[in-house]
């Protein structure tokens, strides 16, 4: 019995060196069939990605329809809704929404723009055939951290999209000072190693590879970075405007956009327009033109208001048909004041409100901006003289104010035919109303920035017009004060953390939560926004 | 001699099923085939009867004639005297339909007759014999093969041999037979044949696992038939252990739990899971409130895996069931937890089984007991043995229950829709209000509603009532039982035809079940099973956010709409008929009849096992098991929907199969009389594939017509492939010393393709050793008071791979391009780990089982401590990473904990019986430790955004957690200046998600014919976040809003009203919605009554007729507008919304069998 002990003990070893070593195909078991690597996926997909990103999330772009049109369109007072949810007009505070920008799981600024630029840049060190690639992927990724920032103030900037190269799964917040040390750097080294005659990038859809226009928009891009830091760091702002005289945009060509694609639903197409058309309830009829913007482009006979406001576009809460007969008018143009709601309410409500007569009546965007394939402006020739205008008039460097703000105005005008050709303002009206209008040093500054104001509202990029009238304080725009505000009747200047980071992102959450001057809150200032 | 036996297993083999039998009469020489002469004779006979070389046309030997019947007719033959097969008889005449006059004409004048013992069996006798001589008198001889026909000359007088049998007369294979102070031992094959070499006065022992052992002493007889009776069930009783291996209870060093098929089936759930709450100790059944076929969460001894699955194993038969539940896996469906997910539930594997063809489940809750499924066993492991047939019978079960919804919420009903304490002044301000019971005080004056129209403005108290129907379940099964010798066959077919509580939701299944086994000779058992489930599921009902959720909206409509106002559900262009602004706040009778979420599920279970027993009782396994489904999943949110009027489609195919083979070769070895060994090793392979496909597409061409053609934009396709591949060599050992000391051991070592890197050598294996032992110290005591006694101690180590996919980090695409640009994308959400190891958990266990006054008092101890290290945890990151999360291998966890059962006889008397059963479990558990730095773990987040589950160091798994009030120095609360609102402080844990302690009491009573049985079970110090009075205190529903409603809470100049004071508080301080989850609920009652078979004249062998109810109500719980075991996702428990409101059932079951 023992002796069949041995030749079983015999056997067992058998099986188990039987079994031991057939793992050979186990890595190619494990390797996803239906997925590309390093070696053989061209990180140019990714960069149309991260700027397809950059105008909104794919998945319906809840961040554009929150964060840029809830909260900072209204806030701007460049639209005006009565939706009930439409927080930002009223200073309500809905974390959901201020924390859209962010982004969770596959949607919106750090997985869908920080991540593939961040794995761009790194994916491409040192290989030769991706060296401009890696360079415009420099200069984007600061971009997208620029207005991250601008947003929430301290934020993680140095780990960010880091997860997979420096294993930093919990990056802490940077302050918004290093980030913006950083970002000019980066912009700098980034712009000034780009090589016409390297790699033309396939994967970009906003200038398909042209070096040379990339070139312009890192120096753009620099300027209105050291230019946000006009307040808080007025010498390292000279400094860096300084570098880039002459070599930023000069004219509306230059105009970085990307083209919205309706075929591919709303993973594609237009951001601002699949809101602004409805698709999100009843936006189409219940958010308009503010009152304080329509006003102002009236009382100045601005050419550019028939081309951007219609009147009778829809005309039942109920049908997202427009009425091909809607009326341009300027005479008729009509903003809705904000802070207004459809409660029945006295003294909030809007049908009490003097300027009511029906919601056809008050002005909307015109057809010819929100297309569901039209353009989501990134940064324009406009704002780059308006800067320059800026930084003239203010330090006195960079040229000639007036000329700056001449050309300004003027290619803020004229640039909106590249929404549609029907819009486009003419050189002569636009030339007439700057004759009317002409540049004023003692009121220089307010009228360069309420005219960055007014330009960034027509590109929808309301997020900049936020920026940029928290940096400049212009124009001088009346808070409202809507019953039970969270700011106390205040314009809010930053959005709070999103909530989400505290489960995620604790320690240093806390540490930034905390660390918020007067209090993580609607009302708290960011670091350059003194 | 072993040699010669292996080659007749083979021989028996070749003549595969043209075996021949005979009756052994007096002469030993038919047991000639312990002698190696025979086997030449019987090739040669088998070889000219193929020839026909015998041409005697008239005559032919016996032999060959019944051979022939037995060929055609599947007949057995039987010989009183071995030497009969050569005598010459007639040819048979005719066809041979008749097999008895078939007999009579070939027997006729050969001095030869025969008897029929059944259908299929015949002796032959010689005409001398009386037939009642030959015939023991169960009508079951010894049955062995027809070689040995020159056996008469074989000298094998010390050959003692014969069959072992049971009380009711069926073989018992693998009876150990040893001679007392020898080592000489054998065992029984499958046909509970054995032979020995004994002499005269030796002491045969016949043993075996469950049955009490017998000596018989070896007399002038060669021929012994030994009846084995089955031991006292509770002293010895076998239960089922790893890899289907059969072991006495007493020998065990760890605790197992069997429960018999038949608690399933009688109260019964549509997920079969959900009928164990409260029946095992330590044992956590959770159930998603995600309507009929939802999953259920299963815990056994705590949380034990921080990243990955806590669901035990399941193995039915053999075959390893992967039970994830819906969102679990990488496949874009079912609620994984996350704050904007909500889908519905899509039930799980497990959901799928019928419960009427269970025999019975044994949990197996700790590591010693589930080592030998190494990397799958960290969850612990729950084997399920289907019926097989038992006799011949057909057995009929119907169960007929109706349900209906149990209206957890107390909601106020004093204010009504409207904003700032008034009413809606207009149809425009109503509907902007929407979902808001802000308004005015419920006057009953008419009031303009969202629609424009006036009505009374009244409570309206009875929403969810109005909304949820009597739903119903009819489960049908008819089972059909047939046994034959050498083997059975059972056949089932059941159909559950579910109609849920959620209008125009259910569910119908109709599953098939086959189970054969066959004896091919008496070394070869063969079984076969296949489980054939065909699953529709109706509109399965979303859980959580309100987005297409009935149940969400329903749940919270301000409290003066009336739900039957809204049953107009589309307007006359087919659009939602909406009743807010806010387009995700959808119609509740348009989520329910216009959403389709409809699943089908085609799934076969198959397993074949093939077992070999030596003569000398070596057994050589081989196994082989499928579990294979289609799944197809139709989303379609319809034409006309506020959020999507457009409407979309989503069409999801996954087919899924995995593939497990082992085999496993062991045998007891006798050492001494006192002293046996039984190794046993194995190696199994393993292959798990699936492929799922998506099409989606929006924009109905022709609106209302929902097919995915008929989609125009945004059309995508998906391809989600998962692979992997583990191989596994094990081996056990068991010692056993004299019936009262038992060590146990085992070995597993794994390699894992998961674990495989490209251009890395990594280690893929990871080593799992288990050691066990049992005491019966019982066996050493003079009986008293207490009559058995068994200490038992345990430590293994089992573990866990990850999924695929996760070692390298790839790249995919958009399936939309950007004017013709493709949109490339990092596939992964969860950053990869190159480098990663199969985490591991050890666990130590020691338990007592007393049993005293005769068994009539029961205690079973265990205490256990159970530490998981290693953990691969797909660790939640922070989104600002670029990645919600890493894979990683950190982590340790702790469970330790008690377990006790004790059971009773309280009363035993003639007519009238009273069982009770109490178990309990207390779980201590612990996070030890997380990534280097890290304090806390994401694991959920609520959809209010403010409400998480966490994993924290040095607390439970799975803390509730959130924001409390922020404090100053004075401890005093801070308020915000201006607004008066309490301000947000920290995000604090408030308490484990699970249960510290678990219980369930059940009694039973009897009373001749009639039995009353009822369950009731318990759950204590678990936590729940229940968003469910978030959005009561955001729309104003709560109770607790009601505090000041018409007065200002703002400072001088900044008035704040209710609305706003109490939505901004719940965002700020959403402490206040954690919930004490712990309650006692009566969860099951039935009262059955045995109809006697006399009434159906003995045509129905046994009728039984039951009432039974489940769930029916709460004894005790905490949550105010909750049910305390709500849940939206298996994969986060603590989380709850949206789903299905609790509901009880109640119905008849009937039990036929004929």
């Amino acid at each position: 019995m023992n002796n069949s002990l041995i030749k079983y003990a015999g056997l067992i070893s058998l099986v188990g060196l039987l079994s031991a070593g057939c793992t050979k195909s186990y890595t190619k078991i494990n390797t996803n069939p239906a997925s590309y690597n390093q070696t053989n996926f061209d990180p140019n997909f990714l960069l149309t990605a991260a700027e397809l990103g950059y105008t909104g999330s794919t998945d319906f772009a809840y961040e554009t329809w929150r964060g840029n049109l809830i909260y900072c369109s209204t806030m701007m007072q460049g639209f005006s809704s009565v939706v009930s949810y439409w927080a930002g007009d009223k200073y309500l505070l809905n974390s959901d929404y201020t924390a859209a920008y962010w982004g969770f799981s596959s949607d919106a600024a750090y997985p869908e723009q920080v991540k593939p630029i961040v794995d761009i840049v790194q994916s491409t060190i040192g290989k030769p055939q991706y060296k401009n690639l890696h360079q415009i992927g420099r200069i984007f990724r600061a971009l997208v951290m620029e207005r991250i920032t601008d947003l929430y103030g301290d934020v993680p900037y140095f780990s960010a999209g880091m997860g997979y190269y420096n294993g930093n799964f919990f990056p802490k917040y940077d302050s918004q000072d290093s980030i913006y040390n950083d970002l000019l750097k980066e912009v700098d080294e980034a712009t000034a190693a780009l090589d016409p005659a390297g790699d033309k990038p396939g994967g970009d859809v906003i200038y398909k590879g042209d070096i040379a226009q990339w070139q312009k928009f890192g120096n753009t891009l620099l300027l209105r970075l050291a230019m946000r830091l006009s307040k808080a760091d007025p010498e390292k702002a000279k400094t860096y405007v300084q570098k880039v005289v002459g070599k930023t945009m000069a004219a509306n060509a230059d105009n970085a956009f990307v083209l919205g694609d309706a075929t591919g639903g709303r993973a594609t197409q237009n951001r601002n327009s699949q809101i602004l058309l409805g698709d999100g309830g009843q936006e189409h009829y219940y958010t308009k033109w503010s009152k304080t913007f329509i006003d102002l482009l009236k009382a100045s006979n601005d050419p550019r208001l028939p081309k951007i406001s219609v009147t009778q576009l829809y005309l039942a809460d109920g049908s997202k048909d427009q009425n091909p007969a809607a009326n341009s008018d300027p005479a008729v143009q009509k903003g809705m004041p904000n802070g207004r709601d459809l409660s029945g309410i006295p003294g909030q409500t809007i049908g009490d409100d003097p300027s009511f007569t029906s919601f056809p009546d008050y002005s909307s965007p015109s057809p010819a901006m929100i297309k569901r394939n039209g353009p989501t402006f990134i940064l324009t020739y406009a704002e780059t003289e308006l800067l320059l205008a800026d930084a003239a008039a203010r330090f006195g460097i960079a040229g000639d104010p007036a000329t700056h703000y001449h050309d300004g105005v003027k290619a803020a005008m004229t640039y909106l035919g590249q929404y549609d050709p029907g819009a486009a303002v003419s050189d002569a009206d636009a030339e007439t109303y700057l004759t009317a209008h002409p540049y004023s040093a003692g009121t220089g500054l307010a009228m360069i920035n309420t005219q960055y104001w007014i330009h960034a509202n027509t590109m929808l990029d309301f997020y900049e017009s936020w920026s940029n009238w928290r940096r400049s304080g212009f124009p001088a725009l009346t808070p409202v004060n809507y019953p039970n505000n969270a700011t106390n009747a205040t314009i809010p200047r930053r959005f709070p953390y999103p909530l989400a980071e505290a489960n995620t992102n604790p320690v240093n959450y806390k540490k930034a939560h905390d660390a918020v001057p007067g209090g993580d809150l609607l009302t708290s200032h960011v670091w350059w926004d003194k | 001699m072993r040699k010669f036996h292996l080659s007749r297993g083979m021989l028996s083999c070749a003549l595969g099923m043209q075996l021949f039998c005979f009756l052994s009469a007096r002469s030993q020489s038919t047991y000639a085939f312990t002698a190696g002469v025979n086997k030449r004779v019987v090739q040669k006979k088998t070889l000219d009867n193929k020839l026909g070389t015998d041409q005697n046309v008239q005559k032919q030997t016996l032999f060959s004639v019944l051979k022939e019947l037995n060929k055609t007719r599947g007949v057995y033959f039987l010989f009183s005297e071995q030497s009969l097969g050569d005598k010459l008889v007639n040819a048979p005449e005719g066809d041979s339909t008749n097999i008895e006059k078939t007999l009579d004409q070939v027997l006729k004048n050969t001095g030869l007759k025969f008897k029929k013992i059944n259908d299929k069996t015949f002796v032959i006798l010689s005409g001398k014999n009386n037939a009642g001589d030959n015939l023991n008198p169960a009508g079951l001889a010894p049955v062995f093969a027809p070689d040995g026909q020159d056996a008469a000359k074989a000298k094998v007088t010390d050959v003692i041999a014969g069959k072992v049998l049971s009380a009711d007369g069926r073989p018992l294979s693998g009876v150990s037979v040893t001679i007392r102070g020898s080592k000489k031992g054998a065992s029984s094959d499958i046909g509970g044949v054995f032979a020995i070499d004994a002499r005269k006065g030796d002491i045969l022992v016949f043993s075996s696992i469950g049955y009490v052992s017998k000596e018989v002493v070896v007399g002038d007889e060669t021929l012994v038939t030994v009846t084995l009776l089955l031991s006292n069930a509770q002293m010895t009783e076998v239960v089922v252990t790893a890899l289907g291996i059969k072991k006495e209870r007493k020998s065990l060093g760890y605790s197992v739990t069997e429960i018999k098929g038949e608690e399933l089936t009688k109260a019964r759930e549509v997920n079969m899971l959900n009928s164990l709450v409260g029946k095992v100790a330590g044992l956590n059944v959770s159930s998603v409130s995600g309507g009929p076929g939802a999953s259920s969460n299963v815990i056994i001894r705590g949380v034990s895996s921080l990243g990955q699955t806590n669901q035990p194993l399941y193995v039915i038969n053999g075959v390893p069931i992967e039970n994830q539940p819906s969102g679990t896996t990488n496949n874009g469906t079912g609620n994984m937890g996350a704050q904007y997910d909500n889908a519905p539930d899509l039930g799980d594997a497990m959901g799928n089984i019928n419960p009427d063809d269970i025999e019975s489940i044994s949990v197996l809750k700790g590591a010693a007991a589930s080592a030998l499924y190494g990397y799958r066993a960290k969850g612990g492991v729950i084997l399920i043995t289907t019926k097989s047939a038992k006799g011949n019978s057909i057995e009929v079960n119907s169960n007929a229950v109706a349900e209906t919804i149990i209206n957890p919420t107390h909601w106020q009903y004093i204010y009504g829709q409207g904003a700032n304490h008034v009413a809606s002044a207009d149809q425009p301000a109503a509907f902007q209000s929407g979902q808001s019971s802000y308004g005015g005080k419920l006057d009953g004056n008419s009031v303009v509603q969202f629609d424009g129209v006036k009505r009374p403005y009244i409570a309206q108290k009875k929403n969810l009532e109005n909304f949820y129907r009597t739903g119903s379940t009819f489960t049908n099964t008819v089972a059909f039982n047939k046994t034959f010798d050498g083997g059975a066959v059972r056949f089932s077919a059941n159909d559950v035809t579910n109609k849920s509580v959620v209008p125009n939701s259910g569910l119908n299944r109709q599953s098939f079940n086959l189970a054969g086994n066959y004896n091919v000779g008496k070394h070869l058992a063969i079984d076969v099973r296949m489980n054939y489930i065909l699953e529709q599921a109706h509109n399965r009902p979303f859980l959580s956010d309100g987005a297409g959720n009935a149940n969400f909206n329903v749940m919270f409509l301000p409290t003066s709409v009336d739900v039957n106002v809204l049953k107009k559900t589309s307007n006359p262009d087919g659009s939602e008929y909406a009743y807010s602004n806010n387009i995700y706040a959808t119609n509740p009778w348009f989520a329910a009849e216009k959403f389709i979420n409809n699943t089908k599920r085609d799934r076969l279970i198959s397993s074949a096992n093939l077992r070999y027993t030596f003569n000398n009782g070596l057994f050589l396994q081989g196994r082989v098991g499928r579990d294979s489904y289609n799944d197809h999943y139709t989303a379609v949110v319809p034409n006309g929907t506020a959020y999507r009027s457009y409407g979309s489609i989503a069409e999801q195919n996954t087919s899924f199969a995995d593939l497990n083979l082992d085999g496993l070769v062991g045998k007891t070895f006798q050492i001494s009389h006192d002293f046996s060994v039984t190794p046993n090793i194995g190696a199994s392979y393993r292959r798990t594939k699936s492929e799922m496909y998506t099409n989606n597409g929006d924009h109905f061409a022709v609106p209302f017509v929902y097919n995915i053609l008929n989609a125009t934009q945004n059309k995508t396709v998906s391809f989600f492939p998962s692979d992997q591949e583990v191989q596994s060599v094990y081996g056990t050992a068991e010692l056993a010393y004299k019936g009262y000391l038992y060590l146990n051991g085992s070995i597993r070592n794994d390699w894992f393709s998961t674990l495989a890197t490209p251009g890395k050598k990594n280690k893929l294996d990871v080593l799992y050793p288990s050691v066990s032992g049992s005491f019966v110290f019982s066996e050493l005591m003079e009986p008293g008071v207490l009559n058995f006694g068994k200490l038992r101690a345990g430590y293994a180590v089992v573990g866990q791979a990850t999924t695929p996919y996760q070692t390298q980090l790839s790249y995919t695409f958009n399936s939309a391009t950007l004017n013709g640009l493709p949109l490339g994308t990092i596939s992964n959400t969860s950053v990869p780990n190159s480098s990663l190891q199969a985490s591991k958990a050890k666990e130590f266990e020691v338990g007592a089982e007393l049993r005293f006054l005769k068994s009539r008092l029961n205690l079973d101890l265990t205490y256990y401590n159970k530490r998981s290290t290693n953990e691969i945890l797909p660790a939640p990151a922070s989104i600002s990473s670029g990645y919600v999360g890493a894979v990683l291998n950190i982590g340790e966890l702790e469970n330790k904990g008690f377990e006790v059962l004790i059971s009773g006889v309280v009363v035993k008397g003639k007519d009238f019986g009273w069982t009770t059963t109490v178990n309990g479990s207390l779980n201590d558990n612990k996070v030890i430790a997380l990534a280097a730095g890290a304090s806390s773990l994401a694991v959920g987040t609520s959809r209010t955004g403010n409400g998480f589950t966490q994993d924290v160091v040095g607390m439970a798994a799975d803390q509730v957690m959130g924001f409390d009030y922020k404090y100053a120095t004075n401890k005093q609360i801070v308020i915000d200046p201006v607004t008066n609102i309490p301000v947000q402080g920290d995000l604090k844990p408030y308490g484990s998600a699970y249960a510290k302690w678990i219980g369930g009491w059940t009694n039973e009573f009897s009373y001749k014919h009639l039995s009353v049985s009822f369950l009731i079970d318990g759950k204590f110090g678990g936590k729940v976040f229940s968003a469910t009075d978030f959005y009561g205190y955001f729309f104003g529903l709560h109770k607790a809003t009601l505090i000041n409603r018409e007065g200002d809470f703002g400072t001088a100049g900044h008035p704040i009203n209710a609305a706003t004071y109490y939505s901004t508080l719940a965002m700020n301080v959403s402490k206040l919605f954690i919930q004490d989850a712990s309650f006692i609920k009566f969860r099951q009652v039935s009262v059955s009554y045995s109809l006697p078979a006399k009434w159906f004249n003995n045509v129905v062998q046994g009728a039984t007729i039951s009432l039974v109810g489940r769930n029916l109500f709460y004894l005790m719980k905490h949550t105010d507008n909750i049910d305390p075991e709500a849940a939206f996702t298996a994969n986060a428990q603590g989380l709850e919304l949206g789903g299905v409101p609790p509901s009880k059932t109640y119905g008849v079951n009937l039990n036929f069998k004929f």
